[in-house]
């Protein structure tokens, strides 16, 4: 089997996707991208929490990347179209699971997403967010609905972490675009330094 | 123009103030009161992340978030945020 990279939210769908890889015999690294102060401290407290359920179900390791997310929320906020503004956090995750897959030597990223659940989880924004890489992404749960993964959670006893009160993300434009096109999205990246950002973020990466 | 009863968000995670009707917020001077006040403040241009005795955003909407679950601090600092920044009163119909 091989080895992946795992984007963890602290949500009702990470938990259950990942199961799905450890079930399968993959190797699975995780990583949550830390969106605070757009949140509080109980996405990364649940991922915690998640991971030491499904370690001690599967019986292994499984390493977790915690990366800081807010600064770079902070940049789009003031330099990029608001509008979009899902989009391009979405794109800065994915180029981030790459690099610690590339560090990890993986060969592929997972995520939780379901198609059509939030803003970012349309066909169109996912196919522009994941334009911002090249590996290739598994979604174990993409055809799912919402019962079906929550009957997983509850299962494999991920269900009531998740549900715990915790703060939504406070970046979320009030009105998220549902449709984008990469051209745009390009076009807010030359607002920023996407490399030099990204390498901000992994050089104040944690292992837990 | 009141702010609407403090109330826990649909998360759960912190306390919510809505103001009714709409506000527009000027966040560049409502920093420039929180700095002079020596509360550190950092602008995220849509939202200011204001450092009191719990974290608050303010968005240019006048919505209010603070970061606690205890419902009396929440009050304290919403109401030394609205004295610094110049917002509008709570409404004494919904305490």
């Amino acid at each position: 089997m091989s080895r992946g990279v795992m984007l963890m939210s602290g949500g009702i769908d990470s938990p259950v996707a990942l199961h799905f890889m450890l079930r399968q015999g993959h190797e699975m690294t995780c990583v949550h991208m830390d969106n605070r102060p757009f949140t509080d401290d109980s996405p990364l407290a649940k991922v915690v929490d998640h991971l030491e359920v499904l370690r001690a179900r599967y019986g292994q390791k499984i390493p977790m990347y915690l990366l800081p997310h807010g600064p770079t929320q902070i940049q789009l906020m003031r330099e990029t179209d608001r509008h979009v503004g899902c989009v391009l956090c979405r794109r800065f995750m994915w180029r981030s699971a790459e690099r610690i897959a590339a560090r990890e030597g993986a060969t592929f990223l997972t995520t939780g997403e379901s198609l059509g659940q939030v803003a970012s989880q349309t066909l169109s924004n996912m196919r522009t967010a994941t334009a911002s890489v090249s590996l290739p992404i598994v979604r174990p749960l993409i055809g799912f609905d919402k019962q079906e993964i929550e009957a997983v959670a509850k299962e494999i006893g991920t269900y009531e972490i998740s549900t715990r009160p915790g703060l939504c993300c406070q970046a979320v434009p009030s009105k998220p675009a549902t449709r984008s096109n990469l051209v745009q999205i390009l076009q807010e990246e030359q607002r920023i330094d996407v490399d030099q950002m990204l390498d901000d973020v992994l050089r104040h990466a944690t292992v837990l | 123009m009141t702010y609407s009863t403090l109330a826990l968000c649909a998360s759960k995670g912190a306390y919510e103030a809505i103001p009714r009707p709409k506000i527009s917020v000027n966040l560049l001077e409502a920093k420039g009161r929180l700095e002079s006040a020596g509360i550190p403040v950092t602008d995220a241009r849509v939202m200011l992340i204001v450092a009191m005795e719990r974290e608050v955003t303010l968005s240019r909407d006048g919505r209010v978030l603070i970061k606690s679950n205890d419902a009396k601090e929440a009050e304290r600092v919403f109401d030394r945020l609205r004295q610094v920044v110049g917002l509008p009163e709570r409404d004494p119909d919904n305490p």
